[in-house]
C-alpha cells in the first residue's frame, strides 16, 4: 500500500539562525580574537567584550539516538540547549558562562567523552563507513579508527605537538572525505583484478560506461559474452568499474588491506595545500585491532614529534629534510610502488643532481 | 532470540576512545535490528569482507537523492537487515543545532529506523543509518513536517556545507552560514533531482585556513579572503613579545613571502601587504594582534576531487576575488555557478567531474564558456610548451586593432 | 531542434520511457531532439507528481514509476 500522505518537498534545511545561542547572535560577525583556555576548550571574545566558550568532544561519528539525547540533555544543562558538530565529527558545546566550563568538562569526561582536539593536537580522525554499511570497502573504517585513536588517545588530549595533526581514513579509493590531503592518511586498497560475472555484466551493466570507467584502459568489450575483459597487465585495482557494475567484484579478503600516505594538508597556511604521498604500500587487514596498522601509524607520528621543528606540519617537516631522508628516519623500505606510474608521474621524478645520500652508514 | 557471542567486536569496546560498538549496543537494547547488524559486522570481522550490495531503486516521492539503497548480501541469514537504507538529512549551516532539533531527529529516527546515526557524513548531512523501504516515505513525511529536508546523492548538487564562519570565528571574511543556506535553498531542484553527468560539491570556508577542506574535495571551493591590509594592533604585538613569543622563529621565518619585518626597539610589526599572499600563518599565531583586512570577499576555485578516475585534483583559482553580498542575493556568484553547470552539463561524459572536463577540454574553452577572464592568479606559472590554440576571433581582433591603428595614423597625417 | 508545448513534451517523455528500462535526461533530450533544460524541468515536475522516479547505478537515471 502506498501512503496517501506526501509531506511538503524542497523546504530546505532548518535555518541555522534559529539554532544559535544568544551570545553568538549578539556578536555575529564581530568576534575580535580567540584564546586556547586548555586542550579542548576555546574562548572567543567579541568586540563587545562578550565571551563564548567552546568545549570540544571527540566522537566516533557513529552515534546512537540514546547518546544524542544525552548530548541534548548536557546542552540543556550547561549551554541553554546549544551545541554544534564540526567537519571532523567532533561535538562542540557552546556556552557564554565561563564558570560552568569545568563542570561541563568533568561531566563529559566522567561519561567517557574525551575533551580535546584543539590547537596543536591530534584532531579527531575523519573516516568513512567501512564494513558497517558500505558495499565497496576494502577494509573496515570504524574498527581501524577506534584502534588507532585508542593508541594515540593522549595526543588528542594534549596540545603540545609540533603542529596540528590530521589523520584521515577512507575504506576504498572512492575516498569519501578529504583523505588524500591529510598529515597521515590510511586507505583501503585492493591488489587483485576484479572477477567478471559475464551473465551479470550482460544483464545489468552498460558496457560503454564500464569501459569508460577504467582509468588505465584495461577494460575492453567482450561482444561474444556481451560482457567485458580485463587486461591484467593494465589494471591498477581502483575498483571504479565495480562502482559502475556490481558484476565486477573486486573484493578479496586475503589480499585487500591498507596503504598509508603522509604529508598532505588542505589549509592555505605557509606553502599551501598538498596531497599526501605514499609511504607504506600495504598493511594486511588484521581485525579486530589492526596491530600492524596501529604500530605503523604510531611510528610515523613519533618520528615527526621527535624531529619536526615547532610549527612544522608533517609535510613541512619532510620537505625540509627531504623525502630520501624521511625514508631513512622512518626506517621504511622504498620500493617500486613508491615511484608513480599513473597519469601525472613524470613531474614527480627528481630532475636535479641535488639530493642527499642515504645509503652510506 | 539467543544472544550471539561477538568476541572480535568485544575487543573494540576496550580502550579509551569512545567505542562505536558500545554505541551500537546501546541502540540494540531497544532495536533488535541493530543486534543483527552487530552479528553481521562480527562476521565481516571474521571473514575480512563486506556483506553489503550496491544500492537499488529506493527513494521518496519526487526526490532522486537523499536516500541510499543498501541491501545485505545474505538476506536469508540476516532477514532483519536485508534492507538497511541510509537517509541523508540536510544539516543546518555550520552544523549548529539546539537540543530541540536534536531530539526531533532522534524521535523521528526512533520511530522509523535503527536509531543509529552519523553526525555527520563526509558530505555534511546528518546520516540516518538503516531502515526499510516501507518506512522511507513516512520517515520523510515526519522529517519534513518537523522542518527537516533531505540532502543530495547521485548525479546532482550535493549538500553544500560551510564552516562556522561569523558565528564563532574572527577570521570569517563573509557570512559562510548565510551563503550556504541561501545556495541550498536556491537550488533545491539541483539538490534533489539528479540531472547532471555526475555529482557537484560546493564547500564554503570563511578564510584561507579552509576548515571545510573545500580545496581538496569540492568541485567549487568558496574560500574567504581580503584584498587590503592585515589589521595590526601594535600594543598586542608588544604584549605577545613581552610574554615570550619568539616572533622571528614562530612568525617571520614561516612567512612564505617574507613580507613581515619586526622593529625590536619599538616592538612593532610591519607588513608589506602588497606582497602578502594572505596565508593566515601570522594571524593564526597572533590572533589578538592581527586581524584579516576590511575589504573582504572570497576566492573561487574549481575542480577539486579525489583520485578516481584520472587523478586527484586540488581546486584551482578561477576568480581571484568576488564580493559576496547578501543584499544582491549573491547574484554574481550564482551567475558564474550557473554558467559552469551549463557548460559542464552540455559537455561532460557520464561520471565526469567538472575538473576532469576542464582537463580534457582545456581552461581556454572553460573560460570562454563562463566569461571568466584569464589572469596570472590562475596558474603557478605559464605554460612551458609551445602548443597553443589560435581561434578565428584572435585574428579578427588582430585585424581590428591593426585597422584602428591605421585610422589613427591616417588622421594624424591629415591634421 | 524541436519545440514542444509542455503537454507534447510530457507525452513524448512518457512514450520514450515506456520503451526503455531507464534513461538519462540527456538521452531523452537527444532522442526527442529538444532542449535538455526543458526536459530537466518536465522530468522534475513529473517526478514531483510521482509519475517518474530516479535510480542510481554509477550515475543517476530516470524511469517510469513501478515499471520493471
Amino acid at each position: 500500500m502506498t501512503n496517501p500522505y506526501y509531506a511538503k518537498t524542497d523546504i530546505g534545511p532548518p535555518n541555522f539562525w534559529n539554532m544559535l545561542p544568544q551570545v553568538i547572535k549578539d556578536n555575529y560577525g564581530n568576534w575580535l580574537y580567540h584564546e586556547k583556555v586548555k586542550p579542548g576548550v576555546l574562548k572567543h571574545v567579541g568586540e563587545t567584550g562578550d565571551e563564548l566558550f567552546t568545549v570540544r568532544v571527540g566522537s566516533p561519528r557513529l552515534l546512537s539516538i540514546e547518546t544524542l539525547r544525552w548530548f541534548a540533555d548536557i546542552a540543556d544543562k550547561y549551554c541553554d540547549g546549544h551545541l554544534r558538530f564540526t567537519s571532523r565529527h567532533n561535538v562542540e558545546f557552546l556556552l557564554a558562562d565561563g564558570t560552568k566550563v569545568d563542570a561541563l568538562v568533568d561531566e563529559l569526561e566522567a561519561a567517557g567523552w574525551p575533551v580535546g582536539g584543539t590547537g596543536k593536537s591530534l584532531k579527531n580522525l575523519i573516516h568513512t563507513q567501512g564494513w558497517i554499511h558500505c558495499h565497496s570497502a576494502a577494509t573496515d573504517a570504524s574498527g581501524t579508527v577506534k584502534a588507532v585513536m585508542d593508541d594515540l588517545y593522549d595526543y588528542f588530549k594534549k596540545d603540545d605537538l609540533p603542529a596540528k595533526l590530521k589523520i584521515s581514513m577512507a575504506c576504498c579509493l572512492n575516498m569519501c572525505g578529504a583523505v588524500h590531503c591529510s598529515d597521515i592518511a590510511f586507505v583501503g586498497v585492493h591488489r587483485k583484478i576484479p572477477t567478471i560475472d559475464d551473465n551479470g555484466v550482460a544483464n545489468g551493466c552498460e558496457i560503454p560506461n564500464v569501459v569508460a570507467s577504467c582509468p588505465t584502459g584495461a577494460i575492453r568489450p567482450n561482444p561474444k559474452a556481451k560482457s567485458v575483459t580485463i587486461n591484467e597487465e593494465k589494471c591498477m585495482y581502483c575498483g571504479n568499474c565495480y562502482s559502475v557494475c556490481p558484476s565486477l567484484s573486486i573484493m578479496d579478503p586475503e589480499n585487500d588491506g591498507i596503504a598509508i600516505f603522509v604529508g598532505g594538508k588542505v589549509s592555505n597556511t605557509r606553502k599551501g595545500p598538498e596531497f599526501s604521498k605514499l609511504v607504506i604500500p600495504f598493511i594486511p587487514n588484521e581485525p579486530p585491532r589492526w596491530d600492524s596498522l596501529v604500530a605503523a601509524i604510531r611510528n610515523l607520528v613519533e618520528i615527526w614529534v621527535k624531529n619536526a621543528k615547532k610549527g612544522e606540519r608533517y609535510g613541512e617537516w619532510i620537505e625540509r629534510i627531504g623525502w630520501e631522508k624521511f625514508f631513512e628516519v622512518a626506517n621504511l623500505p622504498f620500493t617500486d610502488k613508491h615511484i608513480d606510474d599513473f597519469t601525472f608521474s613524470v613531474p614527480t621524478f627528481r630532475t636535479t643532481t641535488q639530493f642527499k645520500f642515504t645509503d652510506k652508514k | 532470540m539467543t544472544e550471539k557471542k561477538r568476541p572480535l567486536l568485544d575487543e573494540l569496546k576496550k580502550g579509551k576512545w569512545p567505542s562505536f560498538v558500545t554505541e551500537m549496543e546501546k541502540s540494540a537494547e531497544t532495536k533488535p535490528v541493530v543486534n543483527s547488524l552487530l552479528n553481521l559486522l562480527e562476521r565481516s570481522f571474521e571473514e575480512k569482507r563486506v556483506h553489503w550490495k550496491h544500492g537499488g531503486i529506493v527513494g521518496v516521492r519526487g526526490y532522486g537523492g537523499g536516500v541510499i539503497g543498501r541491501y545485505c548480501d545474505l538476506p536469508e541469514e540476516y532477514p532483519e537487515i536485508a534492507e538497511f537504507h541510509t537517509i541523508r538529512v540536510n544539516q543546518p549551516s555550520g552544523w549548529f543545532y539546539d537540543s530541540k532539533a536534536i531530539r526531533t531527529l532522534c524521535d523521528v529516527w526512533e520511530k522509523h529506523g535503527s536509531g543509529l546515526t552519523n553526525m555527520h557524513g563526509a558530505t555534511g548531512d546528518a546520516i540516518l543509518l538503516g531502515t526499510t523501504t516501507p518506512h522511507l516515505q513516512d520517515c520523510f513525511n515526519d522529517l519534513s513536517d518537523a522542518g527537516f529536508d533531505l540532502g543530495g546523492s547521485g548525479s546532482n548538487l550535493r549538500t553544500p556545507s560551510a564552516c562556522c564562519g561569523p558565528a564563532r570565528c574572527e577570521y570569517a571574511c563573509f557570512d559562510t552560514l548565510d551563503l550556504c543556506h541561501n545556495i541550498t535553498n536556491s537550488y533545491q531542484d539541483e539538490l534533489h533531482r539528479p540531472m547532471w553527468p555526475y555529482k557537484f560539491k560546493i564547500k564554503i570556508s570563511g578564510c584561507p585556513n579552509d576548515c571545510t577542506s573545500s580545496i581538496a574535495r569540492a568541485d567549487l571551493s568558496i574560500i574567504g579572503t581580503w584584498r587590503d591590509s592585515i589589521r595590526v594592533n601594535q600594543e598586542a604585538v608588544a604584549e605577545y613579545v613581552d610574554n615570550g613569543l619568539p616572533i622571528k622563529s614562530a612568525v617571520l621565518d614561516y612567512c612564505p613571502t617574507k613580507c613581515i619585518s619586526f622593529d625590536k626597539e619599538k616592538k612593532e610589526m610591519n607588513i608589506d601587504n602588497e606582497n602578502c599572499t594572505r596565508c593566515m600563518h601570522c594571524i593564526s599565531v597572533m590572533p589578538k594582534a592581527l586581524r584579516v583586512g576590511k575589504e573582504k570577499g572570497a576566492t573561487l576555485l574549481l575542480g577539486g576531487k579525489a583520485t578516481i578516475v584520472q587523478s586527484a585534483f586540488l581546486s584551482w583559482v578561477i576568480k581571484p576575488f568576488i564580493k559576496l553580498d547578501k543584499e544582491d542575493n549573491y547574484a554574481e556568484l550564482k551567475e558564474i555557478m550557473e554558467k559552469i553547470w551549463e557548460w559542464w552539463d552540455e559537455n561532460a561524459k557520464v561520471r565526469e567531474r567538472v575538473g576532469e572536463l576542464i582537463y580534457r577540454k582545456g581552461m581556454g574553452e572553460f573560460l570562454k564558456a563562463t566569461d571568466l577572464e584569464p589572469v596570472p592568479q590562475m596558474v603557478h606559472h605559464p605554460r612551458t610548451n609551445p602548443y597553443f590554440f589560435w581561434y578565428p576571433e584572435d585574428f579578427a581582433a588582430e585585424k581590428e586593432a591593426k585597422d584602428a591603428n591605421k585610422e589613427v595614423a591616417g588622421s594624424e597625417v591629415s591634421e | 531542434m524541436a519545440d514542444f508545448t509542455p503537454e507534447e513534451l510530457r507525452a513524448k517523455i512518457l512514450e520514450y520511457l515506456g520503451k526503455k528500462d531507464k534513461a538519462k535526461n540527456r538521452d531523452i533530450a537527444t532522442a526527442l531532439d529538444t532542449n535538455k533544460k526543458e526536459v530537466d524541468k518536465m522530468v522534475n515536475e513529473m517526478a514531483k507528481e510521482g509519475i517518474l522516479e530516479f535510480l542510481y547505478l554509477g550515475t543517476s537515471y530516470v524511469k517510469l514509476k513501478d515499471k520493471e
